[in-house]
């Protein structure tokens, strides 16, 4: 389970690297798929810049963990597209960020 | 400028028994009223494996916990429970009933703007002299002074080159013939998700607004205007 929003970012990037691994396999949306890992990325990664130390509550950490548990779940290439772009807004969300 | 129903084919036959389905219809007035977290609960839920509830109230901890007002817990709940019934249906269903929902959501806010008599389902827009569009666009708003043309999507992923080209040329027709008529797309999806799918396209789409998850509640205010265009 992520203890601080460092380790909850780490934790959702790795979800999401296997996301986008699974969703390259619909050939016509690798770019797409590529650009959405990168683009959201981007974003977590700012957000661990900024509040990376702080520790997180015991439910935004279930919350996260359970999240993440969810990608697993996955397999199906074209629901991991849907889950790429979906996935990172739960982590915002559980983290209390935008989008 | 004017509208016309669209042709009732097999698809169209099928896809209206969906539209009609009490669950869309519900779906549609829950998530009118719903917090962007809950709008964002059933986008998950619907485009989740898990079919079990617990699971998804530990992922949504705000939505569901004690401190929460007790309508919006109730809310919460009842969206998970429905998205939960659209997310165990086949494939196929699942994906035809988040586009219905997206629709009719659109129309539900919509008809807080404008008369809910000048809101439409599935209409071609005609212009003279013009080929007409084979696809006809998911909502319209047709008033006499002007007119709005929506294309609803549940994700990024929907928006291609055929639909931005379809709302572009619609609002260019209208432009040269000296008629109002505003395009854009809905998405039941995070703003972010929809740039990074815009990013690539290279259809013109100046005139082409966007409405995402964040901003659809912009639908239903009274200036007019789902907020700022694509690009």
């Amino acid at each position: 389970m992520p203890s601080n929003v460092a380790d909850a970012v780490e934790r959702a990037r790795s979800a999401m690297a296997a996301l986008r691994s699974l969703g390259e396999q619909v050939a016509d949306e690798w770019q797409y798929v590529s650009d959405l890992e990168a683009g959201w990325g981007e974003r977590l990664a700012s957000v661990a810049a900024a509040r990376g130390g702080e520790v997180l509550t015991p439910a935004a950490a279930a919350a996260i963990e359970r999240a993440a548990a969810e990608t697993a779940l996955i397999a199906d290439p074209h629901r991991a597209i849907d889950w790429l772009s979906t996935f990172p807004q739960v982590v915002l969300f559980a983290l209390d960020e935008p989008g | 400028m004017r509208f016309q129903d669209a042709a009732v084919d097999a698809r169209a036959v099928v896809y209206a028994g969906i539209q009609a389905d009490r669950l869309v219809a519900r779906a549609a007035d829950l998530l009118a009223d719903a917090s962007s977290g809950q709008r964002l609960l059933a986008r998950a839920v619907m485009n989740g494996e898990s079919g079990d509830p617990e699971a998804w109230r530990v992922t949504f901890p705000g939505l569901f916990a004690g401190t929460a007002a007790s309508d919006d817990r109730d809310r919460s709940d009842a969206i998970l429970a429905l998205s939960l019934d659209v997310a165990g249906r086949g494939e196929q269903v699942r994906s035809q009933f988040r586009g219905a929902i997206v629709e009719a959501l659109t129309a539900r806010l919509l008809a807080r703007r404008v008369p809910a008599g000048a809101v439409h389902r599935e209409r071609r827009i005609l212009f003279d002299g013009v080929r007409a569009e084979i696809h006809p666009y998911d909502v319209t708003v047709e008033l006499p002074e002007r007119a709005e043309g929506y294309d609803c999507k549940w994700g990024a992923r929907g928006i291609g080159p055929d639909v931005l080209l379809q709302l572009e040329a619609a609002r260019g027709h209208a432009e040269a013939e000296g008629s109002r008529l505003l395009v854009a797309l809905v998405m039941f999806d995070a703003r972010r998700s929809c740039r990074i799918r815009l990013a690539r396209q290279t259809a013109p789409l100046a005139g082409v607004r966007l409405v995402t998850l964040e901003t659809l509640d912009a639908l239903g205010r009274s200036k007019a205007a789902p907020s700022p265009a694509v690009r």
